[in-house]
């Protein structure tokens, strides 16, 4: 009984796990929204240095949108909240 | 008579039920649930975050891209005479196309008689520039910038650098001739 309470079978249901998913989750959000301002704020910035004939600036701004998008990429891809099912060793046993 | 009124809102209001009703007979062949086709989930959601990084990418590249592009274009342009220019009167302008038929320009003949020529477009956001008799000067409708007719350079506003200036030529027999165009750097 008491190993069954240990591993939260018998007890009441305390899913702690479920709640640090859905907070990653949730920071992984925020972070693609923010990444996604920024890209709009250097889209931006390149208008106008484009209309503005400061051609100094256009490299640098296309570089920083580029890394913004990978940024935006390695979150969608590798920056997952782990699975509950599934560790980096295998199936997660009962 | 309260409750009459209510009901009548109600039935506006309930469109969702009308068109339930309405399409009834299409339901079972056309299953459709309004609420289930609103929800995003958390996954199509960051999907749609990660399309629209994209497009942001790409609108910067190719806008960067188009600019470097067109500021590398010819360095010759062509001598097009300016219809009736001649007979501008003096404190008043003349819209004509230089260097090619995409291109507007403005020409202006200053109180003092003198003429000057500039590429039409703002050079903050690209909106047509015009010709304000009552004050002298080029102003732009858009955000309200303003450019000196005699030299293109930036009065107010906006705009971070003077207007693209168009070399004239007056020749012989009094025509005036657009014989090249120069963009100005950051003024």
């Amino acid at each position: 009984m008491k190993v069954e309470a240990k591993r939260g079978i018998a007890g009441p249901p305390h899913n702690f796990a479920g709640k640090g998913r859905t907070a990653v989750a949730q920071a992984r959000l925020i972070l693609l929204v923010m990444v996604n301002v920024a890209q709009l704020w250097i889209l931006a910035a390149t208008v106008e240095a484009a209309l503005a004939h400061r051609f100094s600036a256009l490299l640098p701004l296309v570089i920083a949108s580029a890394i913004c998008f990978g940024v935006t990429l390695t979150l969608i891809y590798w920056w997952r909240p782990s699975s509950r099912r599934f560790t980096s060793t295998g199936y997660l046993k009962e | 008579m309260n409750s009459d009124l209510r009901k009548t809102i109600d039935n506006v209001l309930s469109d969702e039920t009308d068109v339930r009703r309405a399409t009834a007979p299409h339901q079972r062949d056309f299953p459709y649930d309004r609420e289930e086709e609103a929800r995003v989930t958390r996954r199509e959601f960051c999907n749609f975050l990660g399309l629209t990084s994209a497009a942001l990418f790409v609108g910067a590249a190719a806008f960067a891209g188009k600019a470097a592009f067109d500021a590398r274009g010819s360095s010759e342009f062509p001598s097009l005479q300016i219809p009736n220019a001649e007979t501008l009167a003096p404190g008043t302008s003349l819209n004509f196309r230089y260097p090619t038929r995409k291109d507007s320009a403005i020409l202006i003949r200053t109180m003092d008689g003198a003429l000057h020529a500039y590429g039409q477009k703002c050079t903050h956001l690209s909106c047509p520039v015009y010709f304000e008799q009552a004050h002298q000067r080029l102003e732009c409708p858009c955000h309200d910038g303003a450019f000196d007719p005699r030299t293109g350079a930036v009065l107010y506003g906006p705009p971070p650098r003077p207007l693209d200036a168009i070399k004239l030529e007056i020749r012989g027999d009094n025509s005036v001739w657009a014989v090249g165009r120069e963009a100005s750097n950051e003024g």
